[in-house]
């Protein structure tokens, strides 16, 4: 693994290349040098060769001289005597030769001298011999001292040539032997090299190879974001520029002139050209808020308008930012892309909410009628009422006393009507100042409110520790109010209510708008009373405007109490619920953000 | 700049009177509950002089008896509910009969006579006045204020206190404070 | 009652017709010794009051929806001016709202009625203010922080 993380590092590997040349050329001038050695034993081999050739060839002449002095002293022929100077001339050859051969070796240039003076020392017996012989008057024991004395002479020749050429042989024994060796040295040099140039070009190769396939598939990944970009540019809508501010060049993606509504590459990318395609109204301000970012390198982010060369009008986001390319050059970057889509739906969104705010406010006005002005004729006619019933009522036939009642009574219906209604409204619009509340004041301070209704049903309210919240006073104290009312009014007939207020732990299962709902974000007070209560499936009915489930005329009401307090708790951005089981009760939870 | 006084009215009232007792000359001796007595027989003409330098002040003598009763009462109960120490044990309808020794019937009569109101309910306008003062002053917290009025609780001084300003006393004390910045 | 009382002087500003005419039945059977000056709006009111010659009502009616000048106009330039520090402004009103019954006490009102849709009721509650504010007169109390709403 470690060898193979050192093999793709390519700074290892080009060291590696390096100390194998430096190698490779080490082995290489070895091997030079030693065949360089290799030459010069080759050589000496072959100079030692001649120089034995070259003596024998000396030795073979004086042979044949001797042979036919000999001949010519038994025969007295002549004819033996015909050639004798001939071979003079080659003696001087191999003389010339060996000299040569000996170069500048002062040894032997003194042995090839000595040789020469032995040779014409001979030489000098044979013509004393021949002279001796010729003569008249034959002297036969000069002759055979003078024979006795060439024969010697000759011997010493031989020696000496003999032992020249031994010591040549004997040389190139030696030189053979080291010949040996120094060719077993640059075989093993020479097999090395191979070996090494062979395993460095492997390497080399395989590396390459695997250069190429990483180049290959970082090429075909290039080539596939790229693709991948100019696709997701179409389907996103945006398109990218870039300005290289050394080289005052422009560069336009091909989406970039789609979101102007040409083909790709339709002109040359330049400033010139796309503000062609700017709104006019628009063409000076982006310009400058250009050309001033291309002064101070800020980024700049605007939007503007493309006017088509169809008429459509397209809102653009343009914005661009500065950096530096490969080459080190600043380049402002940038990418438009087309919000006409959000900019209409903005439009849209504040037009209906002009609309809103105009029906909101009629909606208002509306209210101030419903309880201000109609309370007004209302108050009159239950005055009078009451004024007709303190001194009149008894010019009434009964009958007509009856009908008053009924009177009193609508009339008293329709106020408490006006004034729920009014309560609503003004928790639906009013202003929304959260203060901190102590829950648990709060709620006493409603009991004490509500002391008159509940002395007179007798009835029994408990009150558990509550938590602080933030919150809205008064419509939290309606809130209080309206539940604990409700309660009263929804009891059974002969049984003092029992209600109940207290915070409880949410468990697990609590959920709202299929999300679930915990301890750590709300707060859960429960308000449950053993009054009348109601089938579980009319659960959401009983928050709903004007819907009343008992119809029964004891039990009055206007239906819009409950109503209120699911409005209070939206308010809060918490939320009611109700369980209920007819004749066993009603429990209301109610839930606080924290 | 702004300034306000702190005084007491009872001291006042008598400095006062013996100040202008002194000064026409009267030997007198002072009684409690705002009253004097002249030792030594005083001409007509001195005696109305007195009266008319009391009344620049606004202070008037009482010669009717039962307005004088009336005086009494009211001061009475003024005094026990400002000063805690002298808040009766017993109930306040003996308390004033045993003080002025006189039936608790005859003194609510002549209460009603001169204020349209029974002395039940003086009292307790009374004692929400000094709720009142204590709530502005911002030293005690209603639990100590309704400690302070002998009050069984906060609750039930609430709902005593709504009964008679028609306001609670988170709104009173806001109502206060906002005319507070609006004079200044 | 006794008659060791002084007249009570009311005044009663409402445009109203109806709304006088109960009122001053309402007033004439709680038999207490007042007397009752009607005026049909703000303006009227205000221009009798101005007139430095005029006597000063212990209680002043004061409806807050009038033609002309507004029950508020009229507050604020009653307490504006210093020599009607003594008179009682009751608000007399069909509006319960929380914000009006707050903003007339900041004004300087110290009562403040909700016009009953009961006779009856009217004359309680015209008898609970002059009781009051009877308390508040004899028994010198801090006029500051007279409030009563009712």
């Amino acid at each position: 693994m470690k060898f193979f993380g050192l093999y793709k590092n390519t700074q290892v590997f080009k060291i590696a290349l390096i100390v194998a040349i430096v190698v490779i050329g080490y082995i290489a001038s070895v091997f030079y040098t030693q065949m360089q050695k290799l030459d010069t034993s080759v050589e000496l081999i072959a100079s030692s060769n001649k120089t034995q050739y070259e003596l024998e060839k000396l030795l073979s002449i004086m042979g044949n001289y001797e042979m036919s002095l000999r001949n010519y002293i038994i025969t007295q022929n002549e004819v033996y005597l015909e050639d004798r100077f001939l071979n003079r001339g080659e003696i001087e050859a191999c003389i010339k030769n060996l000299k040569k051969i000996a170069g500048n070796d002062s040894a032997k240039i003194k042995d090839i001298d000595s040789l020469k003076k032995l040779i014409d020392y001979r030489f000098k017996l044979f013509r004393d011999l021949l002279l001796i012989q010729k003569s008249p008057r034959k002297n036969t024991s000069e002759l055979y001292i003078k024979l006795l004395e060439s024969s010697s002479c000759t011997e010493s020749m031989h020696a000496f040539v003999y032992k020249r050429i031994n010591a040549e042989i004997s040389k190139i024994k030696r030189y053979n032997t080291n010949h040996q060796f120094e060719l077993n040295d640059s075989i093993i040099s020479a097999f090395l090299l191979v070996l090494l140039s062979l395993l460095i070009l492997l390497l080399s190769f395989n590396k390459m190879n695997v250069d190429i396939n990483e180049l290959k598939k970082t090429n075909d990944e290039l080539k596939f974001t790229n693709l991948s970009f100019k696709n997701a540019e179409q389907i996103a809508g945006f398109g990218h520029w870039k300005y290289n501010l050394v080289k005052n060049t422009y560069t336009f993606s091909d989406n970039f002139y789609r979101l102007m509504g040409v083909e790709p590459r339709a002109f040359e990318p330049s400033l010139e050209n796309v503000g062609k395609f700017l709104h006019p109204d628009d063409y000076n301000s982006v310009m400058e808020v250009h050309k001033q970012s291309l002064i101070d390198h800020q980024p700049t982010s605007i939007m503007l308008r493309y006017l088509l060369q169809d008429g459509t009008v397209k809102y653009i986001m343009s914005v661009g930012s500065f950096t530096r390319n490969s080459n080190g050059d600043l380049v402002k970057i940038g990418v438009n892309y087309d919000i006409t889509a959000q900019y209409k739906k903005t439009l849209e969104i504040e037009e209906s909410n002009k609309q809103l705010k105009t029906i909101n406010a009629e909606l208002e006005s509306f209210n101030n009628i419903v309880s201000h002005d109609l309370q007004e004729p209302l108050r009159k006619i239950q005055m009078f009422v009451s004024r007709l019933e303190e001194k009149e009522i008894d010019l009434l036939t009964p009958n007509g006393k009856e009908y008053f009642v009924k009177i009193r009574l609508a009339a008293n219906k329709m106020q408490t009507l006006l004034i729920d209604l009014l309560n609503y409204s003004r928790v639906a619009k009013g202003d929304k100042i959260f203060v901190k509340l102590n829950l648990k004041d709060l709620v006493e301070q409603c009991i004490q409110d509500l002391s008159v209704d509940i002395e007179e049903k007798k009835a029994e309210i408990e009150v558990m520790d509550l938590p602080e919240i933030n919150g809205i006073g008064f419509q939290m104290e309606q809130l209080f109010v309206n539940l604990i009312s409700n309660s009263l009014k929804y009891s059974k007939e002969n049984i003092p209510p029992k209600i109940s207020i207290k915070s409880e732990k949410i468990s697990g299962k609590e959920m709202y708008n299929s999300k679930i709902i915990s301890n750590t974000d709300y707060h859960k007070i429960v308000v449950s009373d053993n009054g009348i209560g109601f089938k579980q499936e009319y659960a959401d009915k009983v928050f709903q405007l004007f819907k009343r489930l008992e119809t029964d005329s004891k039990y009055t009401g206007t239906g819009i109490g409950l109503a209120i307090c699911k409005k209070i708790m939206e308010n809060h951005n918490g939320f009611i619920k109700v369980k209920s089981r007819p004749s066993v009760g009603t429990k209301f939870s109610l839930f606080f953000p924290k | 700049m702004r300034f306000y006084i702190n005084y007491d009215v009872n001291i006042a009232c008598r400095v006062i009177l013996q100040e202008q007792l002194e000064l026409l000359n009267i030997k007198y001796k002072l009684l409690p509950l705002g009253g004097f007595e002249i030792s030594s027989t005083v001409s007509k003409e001195k005696f109305n002089a007195l009266k008319e330098n009391l009344g620049r002040y606004a202070i008037n003598i009482v010669d009717n008896q039962r307005k004088h009763l009336f005086q009494q009462i009211k001061e009475t109960i003024v005094e026990i509910i400002f000063d805690k120490d002298k808040f009766p044990n017993t109930n306040i309808s003996y308390y004033l009969s045993e003080k002025f020794n006189l039936s608790y019937g005859h003194l609510a009569s002549v209460f009603s006579e001169y204020t349209y109101t029974t002395i039940e309910n003086f009292i307790i306008i009374q004692k929400i006045e000094k709720v009142k003062k204590l709530i502005i002053e911002e030293k005690l917290n209603m639990t100590e204020i309704s400690y302070e009025l002998n009050y069984s609780s906060v609750a039930h001084l609430s709902s005593q206190f709504k009964k008679v300003t028609g306001l609670t006393p988170t709104v009173f004390k806001r109502i206060v404070e906002k005319r507070k910045q609006l004079i200044d | 009652m006794t008659n060791n009382l002084t007249p009570l002087q009311i005044f009663l500003a409402d445009d109203d017709e109806d709304d006088r005419i109960f009122f001053s039945e309402a007033i004439e059977d709680i038999r207490m010794k007042n007397k009752l000056t009607l005026f049909n709006n703000g303006k009227d009111l205000m221009d009798y009051l101005l007139d430095s010659d005029a006597s000063l009502p212990d209680i002043l009616f004061l409806d807050l929806n009038m033609p002309y000048k507004n029950g508020l106009e009229c507050l604020k330039e009653i307490r504006a001016d210093n020599r009607f520090k003594d008179v009682s402004i009751a608000i007399y009103s069909t509006s319960s709202s929380e914000e009006d019954i707050e903003n007339t006490f900041i004004e300087g009102a110290n009562i403040y009625i909700k016009k009953p849709n009961d006779f009856s009721e009217l004359k309680k509650v015209i008898k609970g203010v002059f009781q009051m504010n009877w308390q508040f007169h004899i028994s010198g109390l801090n006029k500051e922080t007279f409030f009563f709403s009712i």
